[in-house]
């Protein structure tokens, strides 16, 4: 026998070519040719004070639940029941605001309409999780009943207490509640005050030129950047991080190592019941308005984004920053149409389209890699 | 070693009408290879799921250590140094060696923070013990061979804690080399002398590689057992076949 043996067989790769093999660098990639070319083509008004502002608050949007959907994803489940939740979610808190609290209990403030509903979503989100692992059905048919169950109790609330579906027209509780200017104020001042100082960030025309234009950012980047950095910790750094991959990976080895692999997929499906919520009250807070068609489609983008950021479908495998990009791209594209007049907003989902397709092959390279082709 | 690691007696164990095991008796000691040997349905897999506490029996008693115990449930044995590696090997092939090692068993620090240096230097000395050196610790499971793999299953057994280590045909499914690969491990282990291994397999010519005290099942019965010296070389193949002679065999096929 020579000293050969098995381990050998594993190349020694450089720093580089591991970068290249993560699962955000497809993302990552994407996303530098976005930026550059959304810069180009908006000649340079996507990235001005105001249009970095309006991008970062859609991205942050895409980000908060997009980061939910994957940390699901990686355990192995869906939930379709994202854009429904945030629809609900908004529709509690606007209506308490409104109307005040249930039971007659008196008038809401911020909190407690945010608090009580923050209890709505993550009993809903709990239920949810239950039904899938008692009865092992599919997650994604689960999650599709209450897509449809939430939406039509969205609606019918809003009828029957509000008679109508639209609530406008709340007081600015913003500019008189701390608590709602967490969700809906703005953040990271000293950025813009900084641009305006270096000379930028300025209005040019009217009666108010030469005044700062932006002063911050929308307060959901803050939120965005909690969670990430949050579920980035979670996953790669913690006991709960392996446990999700565990689960998602297969599910039965996880269990006879005694990973509770149950209570991890529900409490991921109250972790995006709650990024859902936090979605809703940055919206209410923000506009001072409810719609029961808020979060249509969310869900779908959301899972749309996980897998543009190196989600496996079928479990076990993703990564949060790859998540970032992914939200980065479609955020930025989805906007584009307000920088680039000569497109069609549409345009939108021909290119979703296109890059789900694409990431999702990249994605299965990947795994066939790992899995030595099986 | 005055007393084997682990003993059984008369474990019988009955579903609803049907008798899948009717009075075994097994010695386990420690420092030794218990080659468990059977046709399929003899009764091998109830018995290693017996004395994983995933079966209760319904009479008779296991003893560790001289000390009558019951397992309620698969944590029960493993608390008592019951390691089973079952033929699927319980890994995930998309996470690393590290983190398979530890699944469900993880270091952890402050805010349960993963103590992955750590975790990776227990890993790879580990597995480095009983034969495999593996150079990357953070190497995905799916990119391993099959015999690395069983290393992987083993060393994470024993450093869990398991006295008696059972092994469910850890070389079929393997090729030549793999499986060479796979008894090297086993002997390995043998040698360090605290652990009691119970391998179970369908081959002969493995078996008498490595075992020393033999246990043959069929239908639900011990129809031989002994040390290697007991047992001549004839016996055991007979043993195998479940009692029936060779000649018997081939006359069937004739």
């Amino acid at each position: 026998m020579t000293g050969r043996s098995e381990a050998d067989r594993l190349k020694q790769e450089s720093t580089l070519m591991r970068m290249v093999r993560r699962p955000e660098a497809g993302a990552f990639i994407v996303m530098i040719v976005v930026i550059v070319a959304i810069t180009l083509a908006s000649d340079f008004k996507a990235f001005n004070a105001l249009g970095l502002k309006n991008n970062m608050a859609i991205i942050a949007q895409f980000g908060i639940i997009a980061t939910g959907a994957a940390l699901l994803m990686i355990a192995g489940e869906f939930d379709l029941s994202i854009g429904s939740m945030i629809g609900f979610a908004g529709m509690s808190m606007a209506m308490m605001l409104k109307w005040g609290l249930p039971f007659g209990l008196g008038e809401a403030t911020p909190l407690s309409a945010f608090l009580i509903t923050l209890a709505m979503t993550l009993t809903f989100g709990w239920i949810i999780g239950t039904i899938v692992v008692r009865s092992g059905l599919s997650s994604f048919i689960v999650t599709l009943a209450f897509l449809f169950f939430l939406r039509g109790l969205t609606e019918v609330c809003f009828r029957l207490i509000n008679q109508s579906t639209q609530i406008s027209g709340l007081p600015d509780f913003k500019e008189t509640s701390w608590f709602a200017d967490l969700f809906g104020g703005e953040v990271f001042g000293w950025f813009y005050d900084l641009w305006f100082l270096l000379g930028g960030n300025a209005v040019t025309r009217g009666s108010r030129a030469g005044e700062q234009l932006v002063t911050g950012f929308d307060a959901r980047l803050l939120w965005w950047i909690i969670i990430a950095g949050l579920a980035y910790f979670i996953l790669s750094r913690t006991q709960i991080g392996n446990w999700i991959f565990a689960t998602g990976d297969n599910k039965e080895a996880a269990r006879a190592n005694g990973v509770p692999v149950n209570q991890v997929k529900i409490g991921l499906f109250m972790t995006t019941a709650f990024c859902a919520t936090i979605f809703a009250a940055c919206q209410v807070f923000d506009t001072n308005t409810a719609d029961a068609a808020k979060g249509n489609l969310k869900e779908l983008e959301a899972i749309a984004i996980a897998v543009v950021g190196g989600t496996l479908m079928t479990g076990g495998f993703g990564s949060v920053i790859g998540v970032v990009f992914g939200a980065v791209t479609f955020g930025l594209v989805a906007n584009a149409v307000f920088y680039i007049p000569w497109i069609d907003g549409s345009f939108y989902r021909v290119f979703v389209g296109v890059v789900l397709l694409a990431a999702v092959f990249a994605n299965e390279r990947i795994r066939k890699r790992i899995t030595g082709g099986i | 070693m005055a007393q084997p690691y682990l003993r059984v007696e008369k474990l019988v164990k009955r579903f609803g009408p049907f008798t899948a095991l009717s009075g075994v008796d097994l010695d386990v000691w420690p420092g030794e290879v218990h080659a468990l040997l059977g046709d399929n349905g003899a009764g091998k897999s109830t018995l290693i799921k017996t004395l994983s506490g995933v079966h209760q029996p319904t009479e008779g008693q296991i003893y560790i250590e001289g000390k009558p115990v019951t397992f309620r449930t698969p944590r029960d044995a493993a608390a008592a140094g019951i390691g089973t590696v079952y033929q699927d090997l319980a890994l995930n092939p998309l996470m690393s060696v590290t983190r398979n090692f530890f699944m469900g068993r993880e270091l952890k620090g402050m805010f349960g923070m993963l103590k992955m240096d750590e975790m990776d230097k227990v890993a790879h000395d580990e597995m480095l013990k009983i034969g495999i050196d593996i150079s990357d610790p953070g190497q995905a499971v799916g990119t391993m061979s099959g015999g690395q793999r069983q290393t992987l299953a083993i060393a994470r057994a024993i450093h869990f804690g398991a006295k008696v280590l059972i092994l469910d045909e850890p070389t079929s499914a393997l090729g030549q080399k793999q499986q060479m690969e796979v008894l090297r491990t086993i002997k390995t282990v043998r040698e360090r002398g605290d652990i009691a291994i119970i391998f179970i397999t369908h081959n002969e010519i493995h078996s008498k590689l490595i075992a020393d005290r033999f246990t043959f099942l069929s239908l639900g019965e011990v129809i031989g057992a002994g040390t290697k010296e007991e047992l001549a070389g004839d016996d055991i193949r007979r043993l195998m076949a479940g009692g029936a002679e060779i000649e018997d065999l081939a006359q069937m096929l004739a």
